[in-house]
């Protein structure tokens, strides 16, 4: 499978690219910086993970043309948030924001543990977006279109604080039919 | 023709001659030596290093790349061993800085001679040009002939001291934090270290003293004197930013300082540093991010957490810190997994370009080589660093001593307490007399 991971200045990157290549078997994973996103071309690829990164949804208009290509986009944390936010829906600031810190989330129908960094939330769902889980608090922690074929985790699966998190990784897979 | 000569000799006979040697340097740059001392049994403990005789040296501008470093550290046989700043670090991460360059971005250094000493078997060994090893020789048997008393080092000296005048004084460094605070609400960056920089001016001061008066009253894991032109480096850190041994990866980032006041429990005070959540927060970030910086040369699948939130005691703090090891891929060397995680993460905060940017508009000093690291290469898979906290710079010249701290800003953090952390941490060049 070849996978595009598109890194928005984060420091977490990597973490995610290791996870991907050590959950998904075969993958072959293509790390580019968000700023040679003009250069790539997104229908070459089976997948697109957007990656973590400092600032707002709105400060990443480049990605308008790898939604346009229409391929399956995974986003995590941010990348969560410029997916919403392509749908048409809403990020805040969220209240005492949190970073590095773990809790335990409901999680298709079990308590699993996830690590959170995160300044902002999304507030609204875009279009088609269904709230697949929230934190204790309601915190949307997941939201997503199979038809579509679009998965956010607000959460950090690349993060030891996520004890598990290749399981995120194989749901992703399912849930944008790449398995 | 180089050669070697291993010997058994008592650890403070080692250290004695590294102490002869760096009381020297100061009297003729020509001799003396540039050495790495170490705490025994401590979690971040290192291999004793001295170098003698000057060989070449690096001397880094702006211009100079990595594999200029690579081919000067690989290049020829022996040990290298040096600084690189922290300014050098924000070259290679991108960052843009205005602030005038007026100190070497990092300066590396062989020898004629070289020594290590192996704590677990109680063995120097030395190597380098016969003539050199020769004289090294003759010093460490002499030194075992006649042992130094047990208060070798230098008294300190008393002499008229000005200032100190920090870079950002208290009102300054509070509204610093409280900036780091809305810029870590905005999403800008999660965590962020803010430094200020303390300036004395003592012209009596004997920089080569002051080392080994430090080193004899508070080790730590990471000391290191090395001589810079008219500069003298005087790094205390206790903290490693990358060791490589074989394939063996480690780095040990610190995060999470209590200081323990005479008659406090340090066991009780251990279990207040663990449990609390925002250190608890500082530290997980700071792992997550060096497992980000070791993971570009490292096996996939290799890179792991150990002993998540140790604590240790150092300079009368508690300090907590983890283990992040991996597997170095079989293709890369040392240099390659130390200039692609540098500067470490602990010292810039997370995300790592964004909070270097951030500082530089915070901080109206430079780092130089405080946050940067003291660098030994002893081959292309062989090589230990620390990170350069409680270091400071001596002048000759001008006899003005600088030296930095700071702390890391999270979300809950109270700009009072960042600064008397900050101040803690500097309370070891601030008061140096004090027992």
């Amino acid at each position: 499978m070849r996978i595009l991971l598109v890194d928005n200045a984060d420091s977490f990157t990597r973490n995610l690219e290791h996870l991907l290549l050590a959950t998904v078997s075969g993958a072959d994973v293509g790390v580019i910086p968000y700023v040679g996103l003009a250069e790539a071309d997104p229908a070459d690829f089976d997948l697109v993970v957007i990656s973590p990164g400092p600032g707002r949804p709105e400060d990443y208009p480049a990605y308008a043309r790898v939604f346009e290509v229409g391929r399956p986009v995974l986003g995590v944390c941010l990348g969560m948030q410029i997916i919403n936010q392509w749908r048409g829906g809403r990020t805040a600031m969220l209240p005492g924001c949190i970073h590095g810190r773990a809790e335990v989330i409901d999680w298709n129908g079990q308590r699993r543990q996830v690590a959170r960094y995160h300044s902002l939330h999304v507030t609204e769902a875009g279009r088609g977006l269904a709230v697949l889980a929230r934190n204790d608090a309601g915190v949307i922690m997941a939201l997503g279109s199979r038809t579509h074929g679009l998965l956010g985790y607000q959460f950090h699966p690349e993060s030891f604080m996520t004890p598990e998190g290749g399981i995120f990784v194989v749901h992703a897979l399912d849930f944008l039919g790449l398995r | 023709m180089p050669s070697t000569f291993s010997a058994c000799v008592e650890r403070r006979v080692f250290d004695a001659l590294a102490a002869e040697l760096v009381r020297e340097t100061d009297n003729c740059l020509d001799q003396g030596a540039d050495v790495l001392l170490s705490v025994p049994g401590h979690p971040a403990a290192t291999t004793p290093f001295i170098g003698a005789g000057r060989g070449d040296e690096l001397v880094f501008s702006a211009e100079t790349t990595p594999e200029e470093v690579r081919e000067f550290c690989f290049g020829s046989p022996g040990a290298a061993f040096g600084f690189v700043s922290y300014t050098y670090g924000m070259l290679l991460r991108g960052v843009t800085s205005a602030k005038p360059l007026d100190f070497p971005l990092g300066h590396l250094r062989k020898y004629a001679a070289t020594a290590g000493y192996d704590e677990a078997t109680g063995t120097v060994t030395m190597s380098g040009e016969a003539r050199a090893m020769d004289g090294l020789r003759k010093r460490l048997a002499r030194i075992e002939r006649n042992p130094p008393d047990a208060d070798w080092p230098l008294p300190l000296s008393a002499g008229p001291q000005e200032g100190p005048e920090l870079s950002l004084p208290r009102k300054e460094y509070e509204a610093g934090v409280r900036e780091t605070l809305a810029r870590i609400r905005a999403g800008d960056v999660y965590q962020l270290n803010l430094s200020t920089r303390f300036r004395v001016k003592r012209p009596e001061l004997d920089p080569a003293g002051f080392f080994l008066n430090l080193w004899s009253r508070r080790p730590a894991p990471f000391y290191a004197w090395f001589a810079s032109g008219t500069r003298r480096v005087v790094s205390t850190s206790p903290e490693r930013f990358l060791r490589v041994r074989g394939k063996e990866v480690l780095s040990q980032p610190i995060k999470g300082t209590l200081r323990l006041e005479d008659g406090e429990n340090a066991q009780g005070l251990a279990a207040r540093l663990t449990g609390s959540a925002k250190e608890d927060a500082e530290l997980s970030m700071i792992v997550d991010l060096i497992r980000n910086d070791i993971s570009a040369h490292c096996e996939v699948g290799s890179v792991r957490v150990a002993a998540h939130k140790s604590v240790f005691q150092v300079d009368r703090l508690l300090q907590m810190y983890s283990d992040v090891s991996g597997v170095l891929r079989t293709d890369r060397d040392c240099l390659d997994l130390f200039f692609e995680a540098f500067p470490g993460g602990s010292v810039t905060g997370c995300p790592k370009a964004s909070a270097m940017a951030v500082i530089d508009q915070l901080e109206p000093h430079s780092r130089g080589v405080y946050c940067g690291s003291m660098l030994l290469v002893r081959g292309e898979r062989d090589m230990d660093s620390s990170v350069a906290i409680r270091t400071a710079v001596c002048d000759m010249q001008t006899g003005i001593l600088e030296f930095w701290a700071g702390s890391g800003i999270v979300v809950d953090s109270d700009p009072a307490s960042e600064y008397q952390e900050t101040m803690a941490k500097a309370d070891k060049f601030l008061t140096p007399e004090a027992p």
